[in-house]
């Protein structure tokens, strides 16, 4: 503390009036009605992630060319962000900021960014050992399983990991096409996550049937099911079994799977959600000429806009307010459908209008093949009966995932019914963590509501308009006849400019503002860190109001 | 080196001296050949000074402060209405304790517009706390200066010498040139411990609260004090070096003297004439010439005239409503230790010549007048 | 974490008597860390001749000499002077006034300083007003402002002095404007004002949220406001009057918005803001008008 010079007398005085100390006697704290703080909060993006990806942080330190922390952040709650970061439909980008002042971030590109440079360090993984007695059962090796399998993994437990099929991925495998998704990219990414902890893999075992569920809840501590969708809806209509038609699906799975397929010459495919675009857009790589037949419009569509974007770019033709009505044949093969015309009539229960049949319309259409992509099934045999089922899914709590029997968690599409990858990871990790605080006896931690900033509690003036960095990618024209994956990528130099255009939203990025802008030299700027020295803060609040962010909150003295 | 030199050039031969650093100035008659000459000087490398030719007195002034407080030796002269507008900043000076040195050019001020001698414009600056020495000859001039500089940085008080208009400020005399290097002798380089450094930084002059304003005041009343004594050791020491003393007071014939002058600069010389004239005629009278008037001599003055029976003030300015200032001034020095009567007469205002026959009859009406009843009397007014 | 936007190194620390959100606190600050220790200041009565602190204590840890409130610049001049002449020409003397004391009082000092070219930097941090006193007008006082001495029953009518005109009629070898809004051109500015010999003169709008009647917080955003409604132009004349730069990278504002938080325009009519409007743009197309014709004279600069 420096204390105010007194003179006793003349004779200790300078002869003129000249200075022997500061000012730092004076604690003009004292002159303060309200006081500034620092108060981070939620990021709309954050919000936005199912599965709660820290974004605001992983950007910054993609600024800061701290690529290892980066991707680690994203770790904690994805453990496959080159997957997520290519066919995520990135929810967090339509609630990003940006979004209401020029475009929003390419969060998903920056994360595919980060997810790919940590499939080329695997060193970034640490890798952990089986040190702790509990051992779980995961069924199911889609994204809901993988994830839960990596987060029991990662916490010290020992994990079995069933899968029906000969190859592990489920709905990534076989779902998704390789020009989004490739089975390398694929691979890689599961064998880090096999290796980051103890997880024993037992494929070509179909849990239900040639295991009981009874047998595991006997061997293990826990088990996960993550079995996702994997029958197709039929379409309910007569001749629906024969030649020339097939389950969306299936083909995919035969495409994924290497198989040479030839859909023939004129393709139709009737759905409008992300199997339907992917059946679409794997034709037209076959070289049909391919039309979706959708009951609703574009707008009503369930899939990806950028995958209908896609399709439309790469030629397939879309035809909406139709159904098919009628399959005919030339004996054996097909020859046409009839399409029934629809119009849209009430919102049903998910608040979509309701298609309804436009009496007495229809056309014909001239095809070679039909894929119908109407939707996907769980399939419950061996578990119902077992657990409780609702509406053929199975009944867990869509937070932890925990079912009807004690020792059982569910999640991913088996439980939500056709979701979304990110969906599926963050029920997988939720679980998993539900299950590691039950092994070690821990409460579960309090829900704290999330205070997220948007536009206008921010300070736009320190921003300034700068378009997306677009992610390069193979032109369209190329796309016939190979499976090559469309986007290559974000260059370093493209990743960097499109993190910069981060916000940061409610959350410190040490621009320094409210250091400089402190009248009172009240604000000490520390590593990592800022610290308002409360005996100075004269409380003008400068630093709040010119915080870009809105990292700062206030308060008045005394309350 | 003698020279037959003005007043005006006597003041710029001293400052170059004293090894003045930094010159700051703006022209005004009868000031303007003591810049002109040192202009001359810094030019031709006589002296090795910075001369900043500022756009005011005001500035001048201001210079100089800052010149000072830089620790450099600082030098400015102006006369009458340049001193008047210099007032704030003279206040500075001495707040600041800048041992700065003043050459004024007494003369009176306007209106009307008036270039002639006296010496209203310095007394009126008679309370802001300069030192003040009124010279009488060029040489004492020219000799003044680096006493003056000596006095000045040993007090850190500014000081100011003043000369009358043309009578000493335009009149040739016979001057024994000082050099840089005699001074040196007598007069140290100027190397304060307390400046403007950025290796010791300090704020200077900021703020002060009444609980530190009466000391800071109280410690240049004390310097003003104090300077009786430097004053007159800095004379002995300028003597040993120069053979020439001036002393703070100069008394002539006084000893048995019954009647006394005071007088002031270039009067002092005409009245010395007077009296040995009117000694000649056996009457016993002497003069006191005043040259440090501030500090006010008082042990001094007291010790000479309180042995005559009278005493006769010539004051070249007035104070209008009182009267005149060195009369006010002997009063005070004399109240309360003796009952000996105190004339004071006004005369030579503008310029007007006092001639020796205007001090004899001064001298006449001073020694007639056993008990005048107006203590202000004016010589000379056209009634 | 980054590197810091600013030098870390603080000259003026806390504990100042300057009111909450003080423009001119926050100028001092920027300009002291791009000058550095080797700093000598001038400050005339001001505002900041209360803020430096009481005697015997200072904020600043730089010699700063006090002085009389029309003396600064010719102050500054004395110290130089005085610097050299005892071999010191290493420090920088900056004078440091308010709006008063430079557009009214300190004017003639200034531009003797300026005839001169004597090498020092003067920095005006402008509020507007004699704040000091208790917001007098001063010839830097905009037009339709309220301050003490214009009360809302007869607010200012006359327009701001063009002081950067004056100064660029001395032919001084820098001239340049900011704002405590962009810190970061400040003290770039105050970087090259060191740089150069001679007399530089720099004028920072220092909003005052006291004498302007508005909450403190929203000091930097009045001061950035002002830029970008083309109120108080960044603008830099160099070359000794010859070359002029106008900055024009901003999205433009709204003067209105920006006067309408501020309680001495409270008292406005429509049309008279209608009328500010105007005159706001017409002395921006005429200074980027003189940009322009300054430009074109071919040969000037090389
Ligand atoms: C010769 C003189 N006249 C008047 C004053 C009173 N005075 C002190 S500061 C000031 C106003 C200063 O205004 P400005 O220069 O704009 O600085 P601010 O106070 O706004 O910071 C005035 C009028 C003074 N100190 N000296
Ligand atoms: S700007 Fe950054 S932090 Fe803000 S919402 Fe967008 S991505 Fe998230
Ligand atoms: S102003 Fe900048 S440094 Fe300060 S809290 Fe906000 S983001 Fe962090
Ligand atoms: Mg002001």
């Amino acid at each position: 503390m420096v204390k105010k010079l007194e003179f006793k007398s003349y004779k200790d005085m300078p002869i003129r009036a000249m200075t022997l100390s500061t000012m730092m006697w004076n604690l003009t704290g004292s002159w303060r009605n309200v006081r500034p703080y620092y108060d981070f909060k939620t990021s709309p993006c954050i919000a936005g992630c199912p599965t709660s990806e820290n974004i605001q942080k992983y950007i910054y330190l993609v600024t800061e060319k701290r690529y290892e922390e980066a991707w680690s952040t994203i770790i904690e709650s994805n453990p496959m962000p080159a997957i997520t970061g290519r066919v995520c439909f990135h929810p967090c980008m339509s609630k990003c900021t940006r979004k209401d002042y020029d475009e929003p971030v390419n969060i998903n590109a920056i994360e595919r960014s980060l997810g790919d440079m940590g499939l080329d360090n695997p060193g970034w993984m640490t890798k952990v050992k089986g040190t702790e007695s509990q051992k779980v059962a995961v069924v199911g090796s889609g994204p809901a399983g993988l994830s839960c399998a990596f987060y029991l993994a990662r916490a010290g437990f020992t994990v079995t990991l069933f899968e029906m099929e000969k190859a592990l991925g489920g709905v990534l495998r076989w779902g998704i096409p390789e020009y989004r998704l490739t089975n390398e990219v694929l691979d890689r990414v599961i064998s880090s996550m096999l290796e980051a902890g103890p997880i024993e893999v037992k494929t070509g075992v179909e849990v239900g049937k040639e295991i009981s569920l009874e047998e595991l809840e006997k061997d293990f501590d826990a088990v996960f099911l993550g079995t996702g969708l994997t029958k197709s809806r039929s379409l309910g209509m007569d001749g629906e079994e024969g030649d020339g038609i097939e389950a969306g699906l299936s083909f995919l799975k035969k495409v994924n799977g290497g198989e040479k397929v030839d859909p023939g010459k004129r393709v139709v495919v009737i759905g409008g959600g992300n199997t339907a675009m992917d059946v679409a857009r794997c034709a037209i790589r076959s070289g049909s000429e391919v039309t979706v037949v959708y009951r609703r419009t574009i707008n009503e569509m369930p899939a990806i806009e950028e995958e209908i974007e896609e399709a439309e770019r790469e030629g397939v033709k879309f035809h909406f307010l139709a159904a098919p009505l009628e399959i005919k044949r030339n004996g054996d093969s097909l020859t046409s459908v009839v399409f029934q015309k629809m119009e849209l009539g009430k919102p049903d229960e998910s608040g979509r209008r309701r298609p309804v049949a436009v009496e007495g319309e229809t056309f014909e259409m001239e095809v070679d093949r039909m894929f119908s992509a109407i939707g996907e099934q769980a399939d419950l045999e061996g578990i119902d009966g077992m657990l409780d089922c609702e509406w053929n899914l199975i009944k867990a709590d869509q937070k932890m995932g925990q079912c009807s029997r004690e020792k059982f968690y569910a999640g991913g599409d088996v439980v939500t019914g056709a979701a979304s990858v990110v969906e599926a990871i963050a029920a997988g990790r939720k679980a998993a963590e539900k299950m590691i605080r039950g092994f070690r006896g821990q409460s579960e931690p309090e829900e704290i509501e999330d205070r997220i900033v948007g536009i206008d509690d921010m300070n736009i003036d320190y921003f300034t308009k700068v378009k997306q960095n677009r992610v390069p990618r193979i032109p369209s024209e190329e796309i016939k006849g190979t499976f090559r994956e469309i986007k290559t990528g974000y260059t370093d130099e493209l990743l960097e400019k499109e993190a910069e255009r981060c916000f940061s939203c409610g959350v410190c990025n040490y621009c320094d503002n409210c250091w400089v802008f402190c009248p009172d030299v009240a604000i000490h700027r520390r590593e990592n860190e800022y610290e308002i020295d409360l005996d100075y803060c004269k409380g003008c609040l400068i630093c709040v109001e010119e915080c870009p962010r809105n990292a700062l909150s206030t308060r008045e003295e005394g309350k | 080196m003698k020279k037959v030199i003005m007043g005006n050039h006597s003041v710029s031969h001293g400052v170059m001296a004293s090894e003045v650093k930094v010159i700051s100035a703006y022209p005004i008659t009868p000031q303007t050949h003591i810049v002109e000459l040192l202009s001359e000087m810094c030019g031709n490398g006589d002296i090795d000074a910075k001369f900043i030719k500022v756009e005011s007195e005001h500035s001048a002034m201001a210079a100089c402060v800052g010149a000072s407080a830089a620790g450099s030796r600082a030098f400015t002269a102006t006369s009458s209405q340049g001193l008047l507008l210099m007032h704030e900043m003279l206040h500075w000076a001495v707040g600041a304790r800048l041992p700065i040195v003043l050459a004024n050019v007494n003369r009176a001020v306007g209106p009307p517009w008036s270039i002639w001698t006296d010496q209203n414009d310095s007394l009126s600056q008679r309370d802001v706390g300069w030192l003040q020495i009124y010279c009488e000859s060029n040489q004492e001039t020219q000799d003044t200066i680096p006493q003056a500089f000596k006095i000045a940085e040993e007090l850190q008080m500014p000081v100011m010498i003043v000369l009358d208009a043309f009578f000493l400020s335009h009149t040739y005399e016979i001057v024994d040139i000082i050099t840089k290097e005699e001074v040196r002798k007598f007069l140290p380089e100027y190397k304060p411990e307390i400046k403007i450094d950025t290796k010791d930084p300090h704020s200077f002059g900021n703020l002060g609260g009444p609980d530190v304003y009466m000391e800071l005041r109280y410690m240049i009343q004390e310097a003003m004090e104090k300077g009786i004594d430097v004053i007159k050791r800095v004379d002995k020491e300028f003597e040993e070096v120069f053979g020439r003393g001036y002393g703070l007071i100069q008394p002539y014939r006084c000893d048995d003297a019954e009647t006394i002058l005071v007088t002031s600069g270039t009067v002092s010389s005409t009245t010395r004439a007077v009296i040995d004239q009117m000694r000649d005629e056996g009457i016993k009278i002497g003069s006191l010439k005043i040259r440090v008037f501030r500090p006010f001599p008082f042990e001094e003055v007291f010790e000479v005239l309180s042995k005559a029976k009278k005493v006769a003030v010539i004051d070249r300015n007035i104070s209008f409503g009182n009267g005149g200032i060195f009369y006010q001034e002997i009063k005070s020095a004399l109240y309360g230790r003796t009952d000996i009567p105190i004339v004071g007469y006004i005369a030579g205002l503008g310029g007007r010549d006092i001639t020796p026959s205007v001090i004899r009859e001064i001298a006449d009406k001073a020694i007639g007048d056993d008990k005048p009843e107006r203590y202000i009397n004016w010589i000379g007014v056209k009634k | 974490m980054k590197p810091a936007v600013m030098p870390l190194e603080e000259l003026m620390g806390s504990g100042h008597l300057a009111c909450q959100g003080c423009g001119a606190t926050q100028a001092m600050r920027f300009a002291l860390k791009v000058l550095g220790p080797e700093t000598a200041l001038v400050i005339p009565a001001c505002c900041w001749a209360v803020i430096d602190g009481t005697f015997p204590h200072s904020a600043v840890n730089l010699p700063i000499y006090h002085t009389a409130f029309e003396t600064a610049a010719v102050v500054a001049s004395g110290l130089k002077a005085g610097l050299e002449m005892r071999g010191d020409t290493e420090t920088t003397v900056m004078a440091w006034a308010g709006d008063g004391g430079t557009f009214d009082i300190g004017l003639q000092a200034l531009s003797g300083a300026a005839e001169r070219n004597d090498d020092i930097i003067y920095v005006c941090y402008d509020n507007e007003a004699y704040m000091n006193t208790g917001i007098q007008r001063s010839s830097s006082t905009p037009v339709g402002a309220w301050t003490t001495t214009t009360p809302v029953t007869n607010y200012k009518r006359e327009p701001k002095k063009n002081m950067i005109d004056i100064m660029a009629a001395h032919s001084i070898p820098y001239i340049a404007t900011a704002s405590t809004a962009y810190p970061h051109d400040f003290m770039a500015k105050v970087k090259k004002a060191k740089s150069i010999r001679g007399t530089k003169y720099i004028q920072i709008f220092a909003p005052c949220p006291t004498g302007w009647k508005m909450a403190p917080e929203l000091s930097v955003k009045s001061a950035r406001d002002a830029v970008t409604s083309k109120v108080y132009p960044l603008l830099e004349i160099t070359e000794h009057g010859q070359k002029l730069k106008v900055w024009k990278d901003f999205e433009p504002t709204s003067v209105r918005d920006y006067m309408k938080v501020q309680g001495r325009f409270r008292h406005l009519k429509d049309e008279e803001f209608d009328q500010i409007e105007k005159d706001v743009e017409m002395k921006w197309q005429r200074l980027v008008a003189k940009e322009k014709m300054l430009a074109s004279i071919p040969g000037l600069i090389e």
